[in-house]
């Protein structure tokens, strides 16, 4: 339903004439996703989920809460993004506007000293690890890489990522927030809340850290941040990190003494859990990530050969598949991950590869000999470092999902379900690319180490109908598979686009099965009492009276 | 080809953001991280390139129909290509300037164009030529140069200087310099003059196929029948168009180099000594159609298939244009080699440099945007503490002079022939 003159000029008065828009084109621009053809009763298999009445770019925290309060006037919904990728993007519903935070992209503040920046929503991670690299400092970027926000990977999305072993969980980074609440109200959190500046979460202010982000975040649901402080870490590194290398295979020769990529493989899944455990008690990696398998333990070797060469095109894979070299490495490959040393000094560096040969010594791992070619070395600092080069993830087929994930401690590696996943995988193989074990992950998700696990990607093409219904199969199959172990669902992508766009009511009632959502619908009722707020956030009914409020996951991937 | 045949690559876009940015990999600051001039003026979603991919799939599925806000999101744009070489940093099967291309021959097809196109088009009818002039005063900028005037005797090379060069006084001392280079050098070199035809390739950009293609077929007539074997222009747009668009459209056989080539060979050559200092810091713009669009056109008949399931390939190989094959080390050897210039780099150069804001009838239809874009440009060039912008292009330095007249800036604008010109 399109809005009233009256809404319209309201808005408008707040953001001005250029800023807000409901021309047609535009919005379906917005309701255009990825994964929308996989939730098909939502797009009716389209590249379309519902389109917002208007959409409006907001310019500073000011004008975000003007909206809010005229929302609350006018019992108007709003969904909220930063860059706006992934299908929780596009208005979860009919009958929202949409802020698009993009005019919100200033760096605030770098504050060397207690090492921490504050930003608004649009600034991405690549460009703050650019202008903090220059200080010294590097900052955390989410695994979907260096074009993402800063702030809604920290406050209102999973957000993690292969550096979070070295720089913490993004949740754990942050420290004050200014938050405009859907009632309008700001609240600024932490130490800010106290006027004491941003350097702290929890207090001497209030402390909402377990409210605005929790495990996933608020996907919108919860307001807008529109300022937020993170924490930053050392960056050993030059200022401006060298770029060398032809398009699209670019490299970075950063200095041998510091940094190094390496290939840590192992001859059996329980060696590589017990070499990430050593890893965890020695203390040492910067970055640490099962990266390259994201392409499948059987084309990761070639695709490598592909993306290092700027004369290579994936029509070169299958001659490449039948290279001895390439099957080789793909063998060396099978139980790998990638570690980014970085030394502080040339000193500390010699001493974690000590530690590293010693780990694989006693775990009878390698590092594969490979890697220390130096073109492939550059590749794969760059890529790592920079996460400059994630959207690989949709190389081959345009489209891609994770279907059988698992998040653990190490010993999950070894537990079958990397094998099983790989089976389920192979028997849609032909209606999804067929490329084996796809489980790509972090060594660790939290500072330090603790928890470790994986996507199980799956690759499909989002034009071919029977491609998509295959990847949903999958998707459905392994959420049972998982289920019937009285696991949690192992989709997360495909879950999260599901949930954030499936009937609300439905939902809700799906979601009353787990505690934690019917505490997010207080939460919700009490923060949003007009429910004005997007609706793309997890929050159950309440149950039926006398039914048991235990926590139940088993049915989440029915939402 | 037309815009439905892109319809599944129009479904394979991530809408990753990619196009919004120069590649990641080169980021060096917050200020220049941004390679899309039209969705950072313009704002919303559906000006980058994923927006306009979601937008020709909704045009095509009858989701939407012509709007005045639908035509400036597909015109207010350079097609500058910057989006295309940041999306294929990852993917080898998306084009998105084709298909920006083919979403403007769609909706020109269609009758639908922009109201400042109105008198352009006329007169480009009338004069042929895109500057608004008679077509009487086309070879004005040559006059009392003595050399060959192809209409009347055969020559090896043709000059071809374009349409702004030959109307755009200002610019004059550009193309006679470079003609007289070539002369003086024993290069057997003619020109049109009046009947010199505009290249076709603005017109393309701006989705008049029809008018290119005739434009096209008349340029290689006239050619053909004054024998010349290398067209050399100074005109980054010229050089495009008979570099990559004229083969792709027709049969095609002639030599085609930039005049910075052509130059670079004399030099080589001895024939081209500099004798003369050119104390200067200067920078140098890569004019979009001579680096990431400047690739030649590279003949390619084939299918899209799938292996290992779902895998995309093109069978056979599929020429990639990703900017890897632009013209970027030549003019900036050429600039080097020149004593006294000291040449220091903008953050966003080679093949993700910002755009000038001149390209595809942007500069005539969205003035402010263009101005604006210029602009940006501008004050990356100051940022580096470099006194001039170079560049080799016509339309990038007509577009840089007047942005900076309109900020009253200090920055000077050359063009690499006139630094040629200092040092000899």
């Amino acid at each position: 339903m399109a809005l009233s003159r009256e809404v319209y000029e309201a808005l408008e008065a707040i953001v001005g004439p250029g800023n807000i828009t409901e021309e047609p084109a535009t919005l379906h621009a917005y309701a255009y996703q990825w994964m929308a053809e996989l939730v098909s009763d939502v797009s009716g298999g389209s590249k379309f989920f519902d389109r917002p009445e208007a959409v409006l770019v907001p310019g500073s925290a000011e004008e975000v809460q003007a909206i809010v309060k005229a929302c609350n006037r006018y019992k108007l919904r709003f969904h909220v993004y930063s860059t706006g990728w992934g299908p929780w993007a596009a208005p979860p519903a009919k009958d929202q506007i949409l802020l698009d935070l993009r005019r919100m992209n200033h760096i605030l503040e770098i504050d060397e000293q207690n090492m921490f920046a504050v930003v608004e929503p649009y600034v991405v991670a690549g460009q703050l690890q650019a202008e903090a690299m220059k200080r010294g400092l590097n900052n955390h970027i989410s695994g979907a890489g260096a074009g993402t926000s800063v702030l809604a990977n920290a406050c209102c999305f999973q957000g993690g990522g292969p550096d979070c072993i070295y720089f913490a969980s993004p949740q754990d980074s942050i420290l004050s927030i200014e938050w405009v609440m859907p009632t309008g109200e700001i609240l600024r959190t932490g130490s800010l809340g106290s006027g004491l500046g941003w350097f702290c979460a929890e207090g001497p202010g209030p402390s909402t850290q377990g409210i605005i982000r929790g495990a996933l975040g608020g996907s919108g649901g919860w307001g807008v941040v529109t300022k937020i402080a993170i924490r930053l870490v050392h960056w050993p590194g030059p200022a401006v990190m060298p770029i060398e290398g032809t398009v699209p295979s670019y490299g970075s020769p950063l200095p041998e003494d510091l940094f190094r990529a390496a290939f840590p493989a192992f001859p059996s899944w329980q060696a590589y859990a017990d070499a990430i455990y050593r890893i965890y008690d020695s203390e040492i990696g910067y970055i640490a990530h099962r990266q390259f398998v994201m392409w499948g333990d059987e084309l990761q070797a070639a695709f490598l050969k592909i993306v290092t060469d700027p004369t290579r095109q994936l029509c070169d894979l299958q001659e490449l598949l039948e290279e001895p070299e390439v099957q080789k490495l793909a063998e060396e490959m099978r139980r790998n991950f990638q570690l980014i040393l970085a030394g502080m000094t040339p000193r500390d560096l010699e001493y974690q590869r000590k530690v590293l040969d010693q780990i694989l010594r006693e775990t009878g791992g390698w590092n594969i000999a490979a890697v220390d070619e130096p073109d492939l070395q550059r590749y794969v600092l760059l890529f790592m470092i920079k996460l400059c080069f994630k959207n690989l993830n949709f190389t081959a087929t345009g489209g891609f999902i994770d279907t059988y994930n698992s998040v653990a401690s190490p010993d999950v590696w070894a537990s079958g379900e990397i094998e099983a996943g790989k089976a389920l995988l192979k028997k849609y193989a032909g209606r999804i690319a067929d490329a084996g074990d796809q489980a790509m992950g972090p060594v660790s998700g939290q500072g330090g180490g603790g928890v470790t696990g994986w996507e199980d990607f799956l690759f499909y093409d989002p034009q071919d109908p029977d491609s998509a219904k295959a990847a949903v199969e999958v998707s459905d199959e392994g959420d049972r598979l998982k289920a019937a172990q009285g696991r949690p669902p192992g989709g997360m992508l495909l879950g999260l686009a599901r949930a954030t766009h499936a009937d609300e009511r439905l939902r809700a009632q799906k979601l009353a099965k787990i505690a934690e959502y019917r505490w997010q619908r207080k939460l919700k009722e009490a923060l949003d009492p007009n429910g004005v707020g997007s609706g793309n956030y997890f929050w159950g009914a309440e149950p039926a009276q006398g039914k048991d409020e235990s926590s139940e996951t088993a049915e989440l991937p029915s939402v | 080809m037309a815009l439905e045949d892109y319809r599944a690559m129009m479904k394979r876009c991530s809408r990753c953001s990619y196009c919004k940015w120069i590649p990641f990999a080169h980021v060096k600051s917050w200020r220049f991280a941004k390679g899309c001039p039209s969705v950072e003026y313009g704002k919303f979603q559906s000006f980058s390139a994923s927006g306009k991919f979601a937008v020709s799939l909704a045009l095509l599925e009858d989701r939407i129909s012509y709007t005045d806000g639908l035509l400036d999101i597909v015109f207010q744009c350079m097609l500058d290509g910057c989006c295309d070489l940041s999306c294929k940093v990852c993917r080898y099967d998306l084009e998105p300037v084709e298909v920006m291309r083919q979403l403007r021959f769609k909706l020109i097809d269609d009758g639908q164009f922009p109201f400042q196109d109105i008198p352009l088009i006329d007169n480009l009818r009338k004069e042929d030529n895109t500057m608004m002039m008679p077509k009487a005063e086309r070879g004005k900028w040559a006059e009392g140069l003595d050399v060959k005037d192809l209409t009347q005797e055969n020559g090896e090379v043709v000059f071809h200087a374009g349409c702004r060069f030959s109307y755009d006084e200002e610019l004059w001392r550009i193309p006679r310099t470079a003609v007289t280079l070539l002369r003086d050098a024993g290069v057997d070199v003619g020109i049109l003059g009046r009947d010199e035809n505009c290249c076709g390739g603005r017109l393309c950009d701006m989705g008049y196929r029809g008018e290119f293609l005739k434009y096209a077929e008349n340029n290689i007539d006239a050619w053909t029948t004054a024998g010349v074997k290398t067209v050399v222009t100074a005109c980054s747009d010229g050089y495009h168009a008979f570099k990559r668009l004229y083969p792709s459209e027709m049969n095609f056989k002639f030599e085609v180099l930039h005049i910075t080539q052509f130059l670079d060979r004399l030099i080589r050559e001895g024939k081209i000594k500099f004798t003369k200092k050119v104390p200067m810091t200067i920078t140098y713009h890569d004019p979009c159609h001579l680096g990431r669009r400047g690739e030649p056109h590279v003949p390619w008949s084939g299918e899209q298939k799938k292996i290992r399931g779902q895998v995309l390939i093109y069978e056979p190989r599929k020429p990639r244009y990703n900017g890897a094959t632009g013209v970027y080390d030549l003019p900036r050897n050429l600039l080097k080699s020149i004593p006294g210039i000291t040449l220091v780099e903008m953050e966003r150069n080679r093949e993700y440099a910002w755009c000038c804001g001149a390209g595809a009838g942007v500069r005539e239809r969205y003035p402010e945007f263009s101005s604006w874009t210029a602009g940006e440009r501008i004050d990356e060039a100051a940022f580096t503490g470099a006194e001039a912008i170079v560049s080799a292009c016509p339309h990038c330095e007509r577009n840089f002079t007047d942005a900076i007249a309109d900020r009253s800036g200090a920055m000077k604008v050359y063009d690499i022939v006139d630094l040629v010109r200092e040092a000899l």
